[in-house]
């Protein structure tokens, strides 16, 4: 392996790469090794137009970009010293005479590479006494994203980005020099799976997504990582929070599911998490049909009451549970429990699917299908089946994904049951039919893990708290679990312990303790 | 134009007739004879060698070695191989490649068979500028009648060698005779230089190994061949053997095109074989390579046109584009004429180009106008030297060595334009 | 049909020169401008499915080439050199010349659609200068009545 040394710093590095990406393998490209760069992006094919990345090469007597330069034994690199800063001083002196200063009513100050690299890099005044080059703004490129041409610095990210990665190739410059503009062909918008990346990756404020657009400031977020919870893929997310709400996902780097992409149905879906349609409390279904709002307590006392009068008349077994895929790991354990301290095997889950893609967009629309399966819940049609046929008389349903996939006919099963028992956070009409129903919180308001498609087993944490009363269906099944009196059901709801006893109980989670897996996740390929 | 130089050597001794441009004309006169000797008396190495023993330098403007450019073809490559040749001659001040391709399309084509045998080339693009039409119909004409004859084709001259030849036609960008950016537009892109590595003899034309010489370059190649390296080494100096075509053009009596020695001293050619000004001004200037290099003032006319004198002045041979300037010439108008066109030819890709060549622009209309002021002729410097070096191709270092050779030699022009707040040159030529 | 059939024959004729398709986009771009004067976007669409490209991938490449016209500009397209070499001997003055004479200015269109005139840079033709081209010929070491002779006669 070539041993590279940076601004005396040795690294060892994989043979066949350039500088940058042997730095970012390293995980010191601008963590320590500070080469800034606008046209380069890890994901992508090298451009080496910017020319912001020069660094000074011992033995090369001109600076050579560090992006497209590939890595010798031997070499030694300096990427600190006055040629170098004078390089980039000249770079960013140049990219900025043309470009509008509009910092003040620019969407992206306070995350804008320009405006970054120019106080790190620049220098203090400007020379040009011309007037800056007009361009077209607010240009409407498609259903997602807004287009300001005079910001532009022509990196070609975005570009690249539409060839490579969706492969639908819909922007390109046009003209060239200093005339040079990024454009669609006439009749075909920007409109693709993935569009809004474009704006992540524009390093100005020359892309922007209408939907997150002027909705806040940036530094008033704060960056907290999470899950897209829209399919079983789990693309790591950062959510962007400020008083306690949620204004945007924006994908968080992990080379292991979703390199530095996500989908654009996904990246919206945040939307659900501060959504109207939440179930704001817990409630209890009146003689007369309507719900009462009740306290946590009361819905408790009421489920656990209508449960003991179907395993006295029915038994244990006829108690089942629909569990939910959006729910997570350490949920799905507890469900797990809950039906073994029964004696009951009435367990099963629906999981909605969709359209998918080779690249991100998995069929499952759930983030935790796969651990679903892995901690033992079949298909739901086989649960309904035995319900329709008799075997089950009450049910414990997670979520209302089942709605989805069974339909109509799910209603009419359901009202066929004894005891209908709901933990959900949105509404759906499965509260018609069900007597009791719990206000669980959405992912992006629980401690926990999921377990993607491939099996890698990923954290989440809350990034802001409910309004209102809701717990963790976990939470809400041990309570109920207690009530019942069941065996093992006993103390005080406890995440760690029930994270420490699903290590310890499935091999699956062997070894995953929930405090410590790191921000990638864990992979486990077996089941 | 004009069917011969007003000086003729071997390369235009019978361009004047307009039967060398056609076989049996060429043929008149030896043609394809050199040819048939490097294919059926020659191995490529010993081509390649004699080519390196005469010292034939490129003639597109970076006078590279022609024999070591084809050495580092791969020898034991299965993919296919390319010559490209370079005739998208766009460099201003520049126009003898017209008129080889005009006149004397088969001793080029000589040329490139002769450079097929030596790199073991499959193929030949020959890359016309878009608005040469005529010299790239002219050109197809000479092939079709090559492959009537059996010079290309499956046995190239009754041999084994298989080579075949494209005339492609671009559509107006300069930066298409950078040799990088000239591949991209032979592929059907825009003309963006690529970046390097890899280079063209690994990764060239659809990405094959590939090598490009300028039509000049190809034509010398059956002299050499014919007459060899101690016949070519008596022309030029030492360092530069052989002749060169000279453009002369702007304020000249005789403008037009000379073929001389390199070495010839650039007054000799402005002044004894040119004419020098007519209406008895006097030189104030001449950019002596095409307008990427920095000019010489009047003062310095005694060099001799060899890269290893010119270097001595800060300029270079470049094209061979000769552009004389009279007295009443005001300098910063030319700047402006200069850094408008390549600002306006600039790809695009380079922050350093892009941004750099309006900036320069925008400054020297400035100056001109009258509203520059005394920091503007160091931030012209300034400028220049942030463009210098750093970009993936040399235009943007051609487009601020003239700007920082304007400063050089003519600095009061621009500075009596800031004192004055006016041009002070009222008799130079309109901008 | 956007492409007539012998245009279409030409443009086939040029991609077997080639060892990728692609390589004749330009000389396809040449031939389809020569037939309609300037290359639409629905023409682009129908030379980008020949090439089996994107429809933009046509129109980056027509709009980076001087040559090639995203907008419809005439049937004569006269341009004159208006370079270093050029302009030393005169063609920024034949330019103004021109301009009274067609009654428009340097980049745009006679009302007649006759002529676009324009500015442009080095022809390779220094030596003669001034001089401009119309379409695909040169015309060298004009003066001011040669040239407007020239514009007169065309079509």
């Amino acid at each position: 392996m070539p041993k590279i040394t940076v601004d005396g710093a040795s690294y060892e590095v994989a043979e066949g790469r350039t500088i940058l990406q042997a730095l970012d393998d390293q995980g010191v490209l601008m963590n320590g090794v500070d080469i800034p760069h606008y046209c380069w992006h890890p994901k992508l094919s090298i451009d080496g137009s910017c020319r912001l990345c020069q660094v000074e090469i011992e033995g090369i007597p001109k600076l050579q970009i560090a992006c497209n330069t590939p890595v010798r034994d031997g070499m030694v690199i300096h990427t600190r010293n006055e040629r170098v800063e004078k390089a980039r001083e000249g770079v960013m002196e140049l990219l900025l005479i043309n470009h509008p200063l509009d910092c003040p009513i620019c969407d992206k100050a306070g995350e804008c590479k320009l405006q970054d690299y120019a106080f790190e890099y620049g220098v203090p005044h400007a020379r040009t006494r011309e007037p800056r080059r007009a361009g077209k703004k607010r240009v409407d490129l498609g259903p997602t994203i807004v287009f300001d041409q005079e910001r532009c610095i022509l990196c070609r990210r975005c570009v690249r980005f539409c060839r490579e990665v969706p492969g639908t190739g819909e922007l390109s410059v046009f003209s060239r020099g200093d005339q040079s503009v990024i454009e669609t062909f006439p009749g075909e918008p920007l409109d693709n799976d993935y569009s809004m990346n474009v704006a992540d990756i524009c390093p100005v404020g020359a892309l922007t997504t209408k939907d997150f657009r002027f909705k806040i400031r940036v530094w008033f977020l704060e960056d907290v990582p999470g899950i897209c919870t829209g399919c079983a893929k789990g693309c790591n997310v950062h959510l962007g929070v400020a008083n306690n709400r949620v204004y945007r996902y924006v994908p968080r780097r992990n080379d292991a599911v979703n390199g530095t992409w996500i989908c654009d149905e996904g990246r919206l879906s945040y939307a659900r998490i501060g959504a109207d349609d939440r179930i704001a409390g817990h409630e209890v279904r009146q003689p007369d049909g309507r719900a009462l709002p009740v306290s946590i307590d009361v819905a408790l006392e009421e489920a656990a009451e209508r449960l003991r009068g179907v395993i006295d008349r029915k038994g244990a077994g006829a108690v089942g549970i629909l569990a939910s895929p959006h729910a997570t790991n350490e949920d799905l354990f507890v469900a797990r429990r809950l039906l073994e301290a029964l004696g009951s095997s009435q367990a099963g889950v629906a999981v909605r699917t969709g359209r998918s893609d080779a690249l991100l967009i998995q069929p499952e629309k759930a983030a935790n299908a796969e651990g679903c399966r892995r901690l033992g819940f079949g298909p739901a049609e086989a649960l309904l089946e035995r319900a329709r046929g008799g075997a089950v008389a009450a049910l414990l349903v997670l979520g209302h994904d089942a709605l989805a996939t069974q339909g109509p006919e799910l209603l009419e099963t359901l009202r066929g049951l004894d005891v209908v028992l709901l933990a959900d956070s949105h509404r759906s009409e499965l509260e018609r039919v069900a007597q009791v129903v719990f206000a669980t919180r959405v992912v992006a308001e629980k401690h926990g893990t999921l377990t993607n498609h491939a099996g890698r087993v990923q954290r989440v944490v809350p990034a802001v708290e409910p309004s209102f009363d809701a717990h963790a269906e976990g939470e809400i099944m041990w309570r109920l679990g207690r009530a019942l009196g069941l065996p093992g059901f006993d103390g005080a709801w406890d995440l760690q312990a029930v994270s420490k006893a699903l290590a310890e109980t499935v091999p699956a989670f062997a070894g995953i303790d929930l405090a410590s897996v790191p921000p990638d996740g864990v992979p486990r390929a077996d089941r | 134009m004009q069917k011969a130089p007003f000086i003729t050597s071997y390369l235009t001794e019978h361009t004047a007739d307009d039967a060398f441009a056609t076989l049996a004309g060429y043929r008149a006169h030896g043609g394809y004879e050199a040819a048939r000797r490097a294919l059926t008396q020659m191995s490529p190495e010993q081509v390649v060698e004699l080519l390196k023993d005469a010292g034939l330098q490129g003639r597109g403007g970076a006078g590279f070695s022609t024999g070591m450019k084809w050495s580092f073809m791969p020898k034991d490559s299965d993919k296919p191989k390319y010559l490209v040749c370079n005739a998208d001659e766009s460099e201003p001040g520049s126009f003898k490649d017209r008129l080889l391709l005009e006149r004397a399309p088969h001793q080029m084509l000589e040329g490139i068979l002769i450079g097929a045998f030596a790199t073991g080339a499959d193929k030949t693009f020959v890359y016309v500028r878009g608005e040469y039409a005529h010299p790239a119909n002219v050109l197809q004409r000479a092939l079709d009648e090559c492959y009537a004859a059996g010079i290309f084709g499956a046995n190239c001259l009754g041999t084994d060698l298989r080579h075949d030849v494209v005339v492609t036609r671009g559509a107006g960008a300069y930066i298409c005779g950078e040799e990088t950016g000239l591949l991209e537009s032979l592929e059907g892109k825009k003309g963006q230089p690529r970046k390097k590595p890899p280079f063209p003899a690994q990764f060239g034309a659809f990405g094959m190994p590939t090598t490009v010489n300028n039509v000049e370059t190809f034509s010398h190649v059956p002299h050499v061949v014919a007459k060899g390296a101690d016949w070519f080494r008596g022309f030029g100096t030492e360092k530069s053997p052989g002749t060169t075509i000279f453009g002369v053009s702007g304020h000249v009596k005789r403008p037009g095109l000379y073929e001389l020695p390199l070495g010839t001293r650039l007054d000799e050619i402005v002044f004894e074989h040119a004419g020098g000004p007519p209406d008895g001004r006097k030189v104030k200037g001449v950019i002596p390579g095409g307008m990427s290099m920095p000019i010489l003032p009047a003062s310095q006319l005694d060099v001799p046109m060899a890269n290893e004198f010119l270097r001595e002045r800060k300029t270079m041979l470049g094209t061979g584009g000769v552009m004389v300037m009279h007295d009443a010439t005001c300098m910063v108008r030319v700047g402006c004429i200069i850094t408008y066109f390549f600002r306006d030819e600039s790809c695009g890709q380079c922050t350093q180009c892009r941004e750099g060549t309006g900036w320069l622009h925008k400054i020297m209309q400035r100056i001109e106008r009258g509203a520059g002021s005394p920091a503007d002729l160091d931030l012209l410097l300034d400028v220049a030297s942030k463009m210098e070096g750093q970009t993936i191709c040399a235009f943007a270092d051609a487009a601020a060595w003239p700007v920082q050779g304007l400063l050089r030699h003519f600095r009061e022009d621009f500075e009596e334009h800031v004192k004055q707040g006016k041009c002070p040159f009222p008799e130079s030529f309109e901008l | 049909m956007v492409i007539s059939d012998a245009v279409r024959s030409a443009i086939d004729a040029e991609i077997a020169k080639y060892p990728e398709k692609r390589g004749a986009l330009l000389a396809a771009l040449h031939l389809v401008q020569r037939e309609h004067g300037w290359i639409a976007p629905e023409t682009a669409k129908a030379i980008a499915e020949i090439f089996e490209i994107r429809a933009i991938e046509v129109m980056e490449v027509v709009t980076f080439y001087n040559m090639f016209l995203d907008r419809p500009q005439g049937r004569h397209q006269v341009r004159v050199c208006t370079n270093l070499p050029c302009s030393l001997r005169g063609a920024r003055e034949l330019v103004h010349t021109l301009e009274q004479h067609l009654g428009v200015e340097a980049g745009e269109t006679t009302p007649d659609g006759r002529i676009h005139l324009g500015h442009e840079e080095c022809l390779g033709a220094c030596a003669w200068a001034p001089m401009m081209r119309i379409d695909d010929t040169y015309y060298e070491n004009l003066d001011a009545e040669q040239a407007k002779k020239i514009l007169d006669s065309l079509k």
